[in-house]
């Protein structure tokens, strides 16, 4: 009587990637427990090696053909498989970052890998969700482990107010999304998304109302979690209190994980939709985050709360890229004026292959160089300073190419990818990215995202000048130098300038991404 | 009048009665107990509702074990009753607007349902035997939503983890 599932084993590769996590993660927990030695840089090896081989099953899936799997409630496509690579490199060199990091602190525990690992599952299985109830819950998942995250070092009251301020926030955005859910689940009768798409053409006819609402909260819930404006408010607190490596963790990781399951959720739900309605909240959305995220990073003195406005106007480019995907396809070139004008150049299919490898390449060159600015950041910042004010103020890289040549050349480096100078992979992101927008006939915001990328220039730039071309303080503290830190560094500075300059074989690997299932 | 009429209005009367003491009640213990009862009175209308296993775990999960945290936090913060229960403030005008309007909206909403009932005890007992039941719950549970349910686990870990972290002593 029983309607057992009858799952093969192929429909599990989806999930081996976080399995492998998960694994880890236990291992490391129990390590803690049973292991008694001082020296605890092996958890970082062991999170390091839990990173690469979930990294590599998960490129693994990246080359199978993209199907449903496990009921219909995830996907095994190249768009999520890839976003776990990239999330299980960023949590790989987060690990190797948080042991000099947390050693210096006398605070390397097992359940700090752990939660890190746990996190990176969790965005692993939401990047293959195709169920509401199973994307909520593993938003949970990587929310709960980064809000433990963010509180986990506490000196001083800043950490206890950055996790307090991001579990409440999150937990209310959750519950919007949440919420949304239940709306479209009241109009269709259905969670999955793929019945969704099918389901909505014919609630729009009978219940529009709550087909809107559900879809409005659903995108609010959203955009708090990858930080688009002006659901921004929470990132600059937060990513200022959270230990440096998890900032870098979370502004990679999470981020990419919500711009995954973002994309996915509402390719599933504008269907029915007036095709107007996604896209101009999507431009507009865009349009706020990249003009106000750079504007804001302008003042900051503070370099880690730079690097979290910064984060919010890279958010901004990539809704850019989204935005792409839901240009309505009857557009006339005349009939609109102005930044919402859209104009097709070429076939919708086409772009938007273009569109998916641009957002990813763009996740992936943010990845190692955001992991990279962070990571110096975080080698730089002393113990002592923590009671000072100023831990991050510009004041404190001056003259970093005196004390430590190979830091400043590589944090020179990872400045200007952000700023998208060539030849840097974050230049050749933003081409990917803006190039397809353009395709996609979204000139005009492309353009405001190019001149709002030249304005953010200026507060790059200023600490390259800080770093190269002011003398160091007398009192400049030695900074405490560990491998794991510079293995990370190294490699994301590589990474950073080798992508740009070779992007072929990953770009190429990554043109699979159009693949996207139910697209 | 029929019976189940009667006792949904006494499971209703009960839920809203005990809800409006737990807001007016002065002393912090009275007020947990009366969300109890409202709890109680809940667990009721859901077994109206032919969600026997949502009733029985309303009564353990929450006028159980979430109750009896509010106790505890209740204890150890040893709140007293002063202070007065209600005084006037813009922030309260407008959450008193806002729940009005909420309140409108609801009920327009539920004046636009269909009036009676699509199934009913006498005629729907064949389907209503099983329905709502532990047996028939688990069978869904643990074949069709397999894979969120043990998603569900693996963030129960993690939530035990994260608040064993957040509340250890300070690294």
């Amino acid at each position: 009587m029983l309607n057992t599932p009858n799952f093969t084993l192929a429909e599990f590769m989806t999930v081996v990637p976080a399995a492998v996590l998960i694994v880890g993660a236990i291992v490391l927990m129990l390590s803690e427990v049973f292991l008694s030695t001082a020296n605890r840089t092996y958890m970082a090896v062991v999170g390091l090696v839990a990173s690469a081989v979930a990294g590599l099953f998960a490129l693994n899936n990246a080359f199978e053909p993209a199907r449903l799997v496990l009921q219909g409630f995830a996907v095994l496509d190249p768009f999520s498989s890839f976003m776990t690579v990239m999330v299980c490199l960023g949590t790989g060199l987060a690990c190797l970052l948080a042991s000099g990091f947390l050693k210096h602190r006398n605070a390397e525990r097992g359940e700090f890998y752990a939660l890190m690992l746990f996190a990176a599952a969790g965005m692993s299985l939401l990047a293959a969700s195709n169920e509401f109830i199973t994307l909520f819950i593993n938003l949970e998942v990587l929310s709960v482990a980064t809000y433990a995250l963010t509180a986990f070092l506490r000196r001083g009251p800043r950490p206890a107010e950055a996790g307090f301020k991001y579990f409440i926030l999150g937990a209310f955005a959750a519950a919007l999304l949440l919420y949304g859910a239940a709306l479209l689940y009241g109009a269709t009768g259905t969670t999955r998304l793929s019945d969704l798409a099918t389901a909505l053409p014919g609630a729009m006819a009978t219940r529009s109302g709550l087909v809107y609402a559900g879809f409005g909260l659903v995108l609010a819930g959203f955009a708090f979690k990858v930080a688009a404006v002006p659901f921004h408010m929470w990132t600059p607190d937060v990513y200022e209190g959270a230990p440096t490596p998890v900032t870098a963790l979370m502004s990679v990781g999470v981020k990419a994980a919500a711009f995954v399951a973002l994309v996915r959720t509402f390719l599933a739900l504008t269907h029915g939709l007036d095709p107007q309605v996604p896209f101009a909240l999507f431009s507009l959305l865009a349009l706020l985050t990249m003009v106000a995220g750079n504007l804001l990073a302008m003042p900051q003195r503070n370099v880690k709360r730079m690097l979290a406005y910064s984060s919010i106007a890279h958010a901004g480019y990539l809704l850019l890229g989204v935005t792409a995907l839901f240009v309505p396809p009857s557009a006339k070139a005349g009939d609109a004026g102005g930044v919402l004008a859209a104009t097709p150049l070429l076939a919708a299919g086409a772009v938007n292959a273009s569109v998916y490898k641009g957002i990813l390449f763009y996740l992936l060159g943010y990845t190692v160089t955001s992991i990279g600015a962070f990571g110096t950041l975080a080698a730089i910042e002393r113990r002592e300073d923590e009671t000072r004010g100023n831990t991050w103020d510009l004041e404190r890289l001056s003259g970093l190419a005196q004390r430590q040549p190979g830091w400043a050349a590589a944090m020179a480096a990872f400045m200007l990818s952000l700023a998208g100078v060539p030849p840097t992979v974050g230049f050749l992101g933003k081409l990917f990215l803006f190039s397809a927008a353009v395709d996609a006939g979204l000139i005009w915001l492309a353009v405001v995202g190019v001149l709002s990328s030249v304005a953010g220039t200026y507060y790059y730039l200023r600490v390259v000048v800080y770093m190269f071309m002011r003398p160091a303080p007398a009192d400049a503290p030695a900074p405490f130098r560990h491998w794991t830190t510079e293995v990370a560094l190294v490699a994301s500075a590589i990474a950073t300038v080798a992508l740009g300059i070779v992007p072929g074989p990953v770009a190429e690997w990554l043109s699979r991404a159009g693949m996207v299932f139910g697209n | 009048m029929n019976a189940e009429l009667v006792l949904f209005w006494l499971f209703a009367v009960g839920t809203i009665g005990s809800a409006v003491g737990v807001i007016f009640v002065r002393n912090p213990v009275a007020s947990a107990m009366s969300l109890v009862a409202s709890f109680f009175f809940l667990a009721g209308i859901y077994v109206l509702l032919w969600a026997h296993t949502i009733a029985v775990l309303q009564v353990l999960v929450y006028a159980g074990a979430i109750m009896v945290l509010f106790l505890f936090v209740i204890m150890l913060l040893s709140l007293t009753d002063t202070g007065p229960i209600a005084h006037v403030s813009p922030s309260r005008i407008a959450g008193a607007l806002a729940t009005a309007g909420l309140l409108v909206a609801l009920v327009m909403a539920f004046r636009k349902l269909p009036s009676s009932d699509t199934v009913s005890w006498a005629s729907d007992a064949g389907q209503l035997a099983t329905f709502g039941t532990i047996k028939q719950l688990g069978a869904v549970l643990y074949t069709q939503w397999l894979f969120p349910f043990e998603a569900v686990s693996l963030l129960l870990l993690v939530a035990i983890v994260g608040a064993v972290v957040v509340a250890k002593a300070r690294v």
